[in-house]
């Protein structure tokens, strides 16, 4: 196809903007011309493109040996990614909906986690497992969760959730390229399917050309001096909604976007709260023993953490499974308003 | 199309999906702002029929003019989506 | 041989079922058009409907008792309504009300009437493991109940129903394991998934009866659960069917189908189980007028459920907390409301 051979710099395309479906789609295709070792296994990959848009027009370019639709084995595939991984291919599994996990959870935190650590660092797992996560659509209890904090807690994975387009193209070329499990997040709201409209802010300008994010790098999405927002995925985009409307009422917040979980990026969170004295933290997985914690755990450790500390808030989905009539599924899937009230509450107002 | 326009309307009958009797779409992505330069065959936007998504390519070399429709706008069968100046 | 009242019994179910879905399909898709925006509208999210599939509910479940248990896959209407899950209560929970089945927590994939021993699962395959439980309750307890786990043919290749088959088997227990095969595991057809054609061929690996209903057919299907079902009631241990089934409105609501041939949706639509039923009926000797009643009773029954479904209240937001645990550790709810909704009040 003529666009992909233009040349960026004198093509119009540098200024395209693209959802971030087909941002994760360009790093993929990218990485798989360049790679014949890489590889798509999933359930309705192929003929589909992905239920959520994560492999559109794969199929078309690389044929079925290189996106492959597999059975509904989850055990099965993830294992065989997992061993043709070590065999030192480099395979990108896909769970449809992160929900799943269960299903393969062994071959995804006693094998694929653990492999490199058993053998002494003898053995590497250079796998990709992608997931599509989160709620906000009535799809109930089995088909909603993020489980951001689970694929975290356990170690040997890496856990990447993009937030932009931008993010996502960059994020993937590392993901794939990266010699560790990377278990990367895509948020269903943000991929900017018709069928379930994305909100303003995770379509961007995507430059065609390669780039990789690096993990272990928040980014700071908005600056702010009097309340540090941390958060990952849609809820980047829900904080950002929150803190202009606390800008209108002169409250400054600053908002982090994680992008990745592991390897969390201490330093930037706790460099923001150093400035702001003041931290929320924002996330639509569970709320016990999971990111809120841990990210107000890091804060706490750093030298005179707790000295800078004035006030903590965090918003999270409350220790319930996911409901699905519309009125309990907006009651517990933290919204803008959540935010705004809680960073009022660390900001001292009532 | 008035005679006095040399500009290329990008149409979304030309790129309607056959396996529907809907006449109706909405808007659901611009990829590109009006001023960008385009060769014919980059997609411009994205719009919905149904639950089915086009992608509608550039239908020659040029500069998009003018966006007529919207990301959200609702419009029917053969609506013009926007206007390209050929180079 | 079967009898003409089980063929109105059956007739009545599979024409409720299919009106049921007409209706709901309706009902879905308003708010959402052109744009088809999954959270819009009157029932939101994922909705996939089983038309196509009524001669496997409801020749299984004519065989079964309220105190026989049904495990039922993402796509259960059919066989609820087979089963004889109370309509109202979970045309109330499709919809989201108060007085749906799991007030509104559940939603179309996890209806659960625990009066006809009615639950489901959205998880593919993760129903089995359950129907084997309820069928080794039903061992222990020395009844003369049965287990029936429903599954799609896209089902069979996950650990859960293997190994449920090889449990069910070992300890003998009175299970019935039902394959609706509709031929596609949302876009990929079955060839693509197994070389394994009569999915009932993995009863083998298990010693177990394994029999593939070929046909679109109520009365065949009817037969063939009458064996299994029996079998499990005799306690000689447990059975796998494999009925072929349609799929008539795509993998959910909205599924372009674009994967999928024009000749193998006709093709689909052609080989309907109800007119062929119907004309079963006729071969019986029941004439136009009954048939034309089990027909009207079929759609105000379905009406009249939606009618009341659309009337029913919607949950307070605050009941989203309850409902965690039978006896929760403490307090009037069982989890803490965000932060932030606690400090504004709302203490209930």
């Amino acid at each position: 196809m003529a666009q992909q051979e233009k040349d960026p710099a004198e093509g119009g395309q540098t200024d395209r903007s693209l959802t971030m479906s087909r941002a994760m789609v360009e790093a993929i295709a990218h990485e798989m011309r360049e790679d014949d070792d890489v590889f798509y296994m999933g359930e309705d990959v192929a003929d589909y493109g992905g239920i959520f848009d994560s492999t559109e027009g794969l199929l078309e370019e690389f044929g079925r040996d290189r996106i492959m639709d597999v059975p509904i084995s989850e055990t099965a595939y993830i294992g065989a990614a997992v061993g043709a991984a070590q065999a030192g291919m480099r395979p990108i599994a896909e769970l449809m909906f992160v929900d799943f996990f269960g299903v393969g959870m062994d071959q995804i935190y006693n094998q694929m986690a653990k492999n490199t650590y058993m053998s002494g660092g003898a053995v590497s797992v250079p796998m990709v497992l992608t997931a599509a996560v989160g709620g906000t659509y009535n799809d109930a209890a089995q088909h909603s969760q993020t489980l951001y904090g689970t694929f975290a807690h356990l170690p040997g994975m890496k856990v990447v959730v993009p937030s932009t387009a931008y993010d996502a193209k960059g994020l993937m070329h590392n993901a794939i390229r990266d010699d560790d499990p990377v278990v990367y997040l895509f948020h269903k709201r943000l991929m900017g399917i018709g069928w379930l409209p994305a909100p303003d802010g995770p379509k961007t300008p995507v430059p065609e050309d390669e780039y990789t994010i690096p993990f272990g790098s928040a980014d700071v999405k908005r600056e702010g001096s009097d309340v540090t927002v941390v958060t990952l995925g849609l809820h980047v985009h829900r904080a950002l909604e929150a803190a202009d409307e606390l800008a209108d009422d002169g409250i400054d917040a600053e908002v982090v976007d994680l992008r990745t979980l592991v390897p969390l990026d201490t330093e930037t969170v706790r460099d923001s709260v150093a400035k702001t004295g003041r931290l929320v933290v924002v996330d639509e997985d569970y709320r016990s023993f999971g990111v809120t914690g841990e990210i107000v755990a890091r804060v706490a450790e750093a030298e005179d953490g707790l000295a800078a500390l004035e006030a903590v808030e965090r918003v999270a989905v409350p220790d319930v499974p996911l409901p699905y009539a519309r009125p309990m599924e907006n009651e517990v899937i933290p919204d803008a308003e959540d935010i705004t009230d809680a960073v009022r509450a660390a900001h001292g107002d009532e | 199309m008035s005679p006095d326009d040399d500009r290329v309307a990008v149409d979304t009958g030309d790129v309607w999906p056959e396996d529907t009797d809907e006449d109706e779409g909405v808007v659901v992505n611009w990829f590109l702002r009006e001023g960008a330069d385009v060769e014919a065959g980059d997609d411009l936007c994205e719009f919905q029929v149904e639950k089915v998504s086009v992608d509608v390519p550039a239908p020659t070399d040029g500069t998009i003019d003018e966006i007529v429709l919207e990301e959200d706008d609702e419009f029917e069968r053969g609506a013009v989506l926007a206007w390209i100046e050929p180079e | 041989m079967v009898s003409v009242t089980d063929l109105q019994e059956m007739y009545e179910a599979m024409v409720t079922a299919r009106q049921y879905e007409e209706r709901l399909q309706e009902e879905y898709l308003e708010g959402k058009q052109p744009a088809f925006d999954i959270s819009a509208g009157p029932i939101p999210g994922e909705l996939h409907l089983a038309a196509g599939h009524e001669a496997s509910g409801a020749g299984v479940c004519q065989h079964l008792r309220d105190d026989d248990t049904v495990t039922a896959p993402h796509r259960p209407h059919h066989i609820a309504v087979a089963k004889g899950v109370d309509l109202k209560r979970m045309t109330a929970e499709i919809f989201g009300r108060e007085t749906g089945l799991s007030k509104g927590k559940g939603g179309h994939m996890h209806l659960f009437d625990p009066d006809v021993n009615f639950a489901c699962s959205g998880i593919i395959a993760e129903g089995c493991p359950p129907a084997v439980g309820a069928g080794l309750a039903a061992k222990k307890r020395n009844t003369d109940s049965v287990a029936v786990a429903f599954l799609g043919e896209g089902a069979i290749d996950q650990g859960a129903f293997l190994e449920s088959l090889n449990l069910a088997a070992v300890q003998d227990l009175p299970v019935v394991f039902v394959v609706e095969d509709n031929d596609w595991a949302i876009s990929m057809p079955k060839d693509r998934v197994t070389d394994v054609e009569n999915g009932a061929r993995r009863a083998d690996g298990f010693d177990m009866p394994g029999t593939r209903v070929d046909a679109d057919d109520a009365v065949a299907v009817y037969e063939a659960a009458r064996e299994a079902i029996g079998r499990a009631q005799d306690r000689n241990g447990p059975s796998l069917l494999e009925v072929q089934v349609h799929r008539r409105m795509g993998h959910f609501m909205g599924d372009p189908e674009a994967y999928r041939s024009d000749e193998d949706k006709a093709a689909a639509e052609r080989r309907d189980s109800i007119d062929r039923l119907e004309a079963d009926l006729r071969a019986h000797g029941v004439d136009d007028e009954t048939i034309d009643e089990l027909r009207s009773s079929a759609r105000e029954r379905v009406e009249e459920a939606i009618e009341w479904a659309k009337e029913q209240p919607e949950p307070e937001p605050a009941d989203a907390h309850e409902d965690v645990f039978t006896n929760p550790p403490s307090g009037v709810t069982d989890s803490e409301p965000n932060v932030a909704k606690t400090e504004t009040g709302g203490d209930d």
